[in-house]
């Protein structure tokens, strides 16, 4: 119906009116380019200031990642994966390379399985801190914004150091890790841990228990324990709802069986506790690095990459890596030629990891070419974004920045 | 006397004293009006810029002026402002969309027409009886024009910004009121020459009557859309609340008129309850009885403005219904309190 408005000239641009719906009620759309939906629309019908229905519509970025993959090198897929969510890189391209590995029937060795470990970690801190971040700038919380990307620059800083790329690691590949650790990342590492540990209470100081941010956060968007299995929600979301579930507990992968560490729970189910439950992985992830890169540091440096590619490395590549050339910056770091040309046995495979917000599943079917058959991603926050048209409903409509910046949603990744 | 120089002498005394020192035109201009007003507006926002930009670990503004740390960062920004193509959309009222702003300075300049800012009688803008509910009255216009601009940019983000904006000067406008007019109560007159002579004595009702001036501290805070409960402009959830529409010279307007609105509550609130000119006698002359004591009242409110802008960098922004909350439930008793607190105090003679 359309809905007749105060312009003289007669001109509509229905996006940016408010239609009226049903008596008493009217929609409004928020998003696609709105400062605060991120490259999504939700329709939302209002009754007065109450959201009566809501209806998250999700594909305004979808990029045809999964046909793009099936055109592409087995290798020339993980960059692209890693545009899923760019700063979460190596967690949502590890299930991608795990899943090949089990297709090509090869294992990674120790030392890499430790260090995917580590470059995992460092992202999900630099993840979550982004996420918090965002989460901020919805309540009008600018200082959070600025702590939040400015300490996630530190952790951007060690992934740097570690694989030379700020945010593009591309750093698992089949059959290991691109590179060793720099010899000394492992003191970098300490320093930036107990940094943030330190700034994380002073995070709490002015965000969480902050009266003004509490009185916005608590009781707003409960989801309580069935309603976020049902929904089949993951990642800190649904340990935010009373639910201990988590890839790296439920399934270790890489080195998670060998290193201490909890998964924090909370039972409120509210906005405050999904922000809490991302603090508290924040720092058993800090935690997670501290082993790791006490792990790296004892044991030798050796085998970070599968024997099967590593026999077909340059001799250069390889005598710079056994010290027998002393490395200079003009020897560029290069892929094992095989990977150019590697064909992948036929079959079907799957692998899932935990990612900074949540699961993320990935299916790879090989019909023996060297391009994929068929890549199937089911990225954490596509099985999040349902939430929200449960969620809002009955809340008022300022309590949606709020409620959204708590999933930590994520729009790039669930339009892949 | 050499003619000439007495000509020179005629234009000089007529345009320093006739037309500088002219009440209405050296209240609405200078100080404390748009003139002012402008300076008070570049040095707070680089203040409230540089506190924020200290707590989040950055520098702030910068560039523009290294040497003195990017203070004339807003010179910049309003040159910008009046160089850029002021755009009609095709779906607006033009006639009120393009008024509306400038409407809203000039009413939010008008209350510094009523406020006498010296004791010497000469210099008063207008009698001096009931000015302080003039002022009031005053200051309670330019919001409507702010609701006209959402309902003119014919936009969702405008017109639910502006709706907020209505709910949250009705409540606030109220209690700002409340709380100025228990002066009235206390000391028994309209007349801020009087409320500010009663003062002189170092017993400012701020201190006297604490509680009103918080109620009012907030409830400008409020009304005028300062963080935290910068809730009709919020960002991330509206663009720029009623204002989005705008453009160009119209939107530095739109900009401006918040920070006006606020400079002149603070005038009042220094005038009401912080001693206007206290501890300085105006004494008759142009320097002396009215420069001085205006440029003490203007240094007071500015103290009060930056107290008002540190606030952004602690605070994350109220849902609508909780600020309404607070200004209902919280503050209008409070001030009904301060109101009672202030009639027993001029009972008692404590003022």
């Amino acid at each position: 119906m359309e809905v007749s408005t105060s312009n003289s000239r007669g001109i509509h641009l229905p996006g940016m009116e408010i239609a009226k719906a049903s008596k008493n009620r009217y929609e409004v759309m928020i998003g696609p380019a709105h400062p605060g939906s991120g490259h999504m629309r939700i329709f939302v019908e209002v009754d007065g200031d109450i959201m009566v229905k809501v209806d998250p519509d999700i594909g305004f970025v979808h990029r045809t990642m999964e046909k793009l993959a099936e055109g592409r090198d087995w290798i020339q897929n993980i960059p692209l994966f890693e545009r899923i969510a760019i700063l979460d890189a190596c967690n949502i391209t590890l299930p991608y390379v795990r899943a090949v590995e089990k297709l090509l029937g090869i294992e990674a060795p120790e030392r890499a399985r430790y260090l995917r470990t580590l470059l995992c970690e460092i992202n999900r801190v630099a993840s979550h801190l982004y996420g918090m971040g965002i989460f901020g700038v919805f309540l009008g919380h600018s200082t959070l914004y600025m702590w939040g990307f400015g300490d996630r620059e530190v952790f951007i800083d060690l992934a740097e150091r570690l694989t030379g790329a700020r945010l593009t690691h591309t750093y698992p590949v089949f059959g290991g890790v691109r590179r060793d650790i720099p010899d000394d990342f492992p003191e970098d590492a300490r320093k930036a841990t107990r940094y943030m540990r330190k700034r994380l209470n002073e995070y709490a100081k002015i965000f969480l228990n902050n009266p003004n941010i509490r009185s916005r956060l608590e009781n707003v968007g409960v989801l309580t324990k069935n309603q976020a299995a049902e929904l089949g929600l993951v990642g800190p979301n649904i340990r935010a709802s009373g639910i201990k579930y988590d890839v790296r507990l439920n399934e270790p992968y890489e080195a998670y069986g060998d290193v201490d560490f909890e998964i924090p729970v909370f039972e409120e189910g509210d906005s405050l506790a999904r922000a809490w439950a991302r603090v508290e992985e924040i720092r058993q992830s800090l935690n997670i690095i501290d082993q790791v890169v006490t792990w790296l540091e004892r044991n030798p440096r050796e085998n970070f990459m599968h024997e099967k590619f590593w026999k077909t490395a340059p001799k250069l590549y390889k005598d710079v890596y056994e010290g027998k050339i002393s490395y200079s910056p003009k020897y560029r770091i290069k892929l094992m030629p095989i990977f150019a040309s590697l064909k992948v046995p036929p079959g079907k495979s799957f692998a899932r990891v935990e990612a900074g917000r949540g699961e993320i599943v990935y299916y790879v079917e090989s019909d023996g070419k060297n391009l994929p058959y068929r890549v199937r991603v089911v990225s954490p926050s596509f099985r999040n974004v349902i939430a929200f048209k449960y969620v809002m409903p009955g809340h008022r409509l300022m309590d949606l920045p709020a409620i959204y910046g708590s999933f930590d949603y994520f729009p790039p990744a669930f339009d892949r | 006397m050499n003619p000439c120089y007495y000509a020179c002498y005629i234009v000089y005394k007529v345009i320093v004293y006739d037309i500088i020192f002219y009440p209405p035109v050296y209240q609405f201009l200078i100080i404390p009006g748009l003139i002012t007003a402008i300076i008070v507006a570049i040095f707070i926002l680089w203040f409230e810029r540089k506190a924020a930009a200290y707590v989040q670990m950055r520098y702030g503004p910068w560039e523009i002026a290294p040497r003195i740390g990017g203070a004339i960062q807003l010179l910049a920004d309003l040159t910008r402002y009046a160089m850029q193509e002021i755009i009609t959309p095709q779906t607006v009222d033009t006639l009120q969309y393009l008024l509306a702003p400038i409407v809203m300075v000039v009413l939010a300049l008008l209350p510094l027409e009523a406020v006498p800012l010296t004791s010497v009688k000469p210099y008063f803008p207008i009698p001096s009886g009931y000015s302080l509910l003039v002022a009031v009255a005053f200051a309670t216009l330019s919001p409507l024009f702010i609701t006209m601009m959402g309902w003119a940019s014919n936009n969702k983000f405008s017109i639910t910004g502006s709706v907020r904006e209505s709910f949250m000067i009705t409540s606030y406008e109220l209690i700002s009121v409340l709380g100025l007019l228990t002066a009235a109560a206390m000391t028994r007159s309209y007349d801020l020459v009087k409320i500010v002579n009663l003062q002189m004595s170092g017993k400012w009702l701020g201190l006297i009557n604490p509680i009103a001036l918080f109620v009012v501290f907030i409830a400008v805070l409020m009304s005028t859309s300062g963080f935290p409960f910068e809730i009709p402009e919020s960002e991330s959830e509206l663009v720029a609340g009623p204002f989005t529409e705008y453009s160009g010279l119209l939107y530095g307007l739109n900009m401006g008129g918040a920070y006006i609105r606020r400079w002149v509550f603070s005038i009042l609130i220094t005038l009401v309850f912080l001693g206007g000119w206290a501890p300085y006698r105006p004494t008759p002359g142009v320097i002396t009885g009215y420069f001085i004591p205006s440029l003490i009242v203007s240094l007071k409110a500015v103290v009060i403005m930056g107290i008002m802008s540190f606030l952004r960098s602690v605070y994350g922004r109220y849902r609508l219904d909780q600020a309404l909350g607070i200004a209902w439930e919280i503050l209008i008793p409070l001030a009904l309190l301060a109101f009672g607190i202030g009639l027993a105090e001029a009972y008692f003679g404590i003022i």
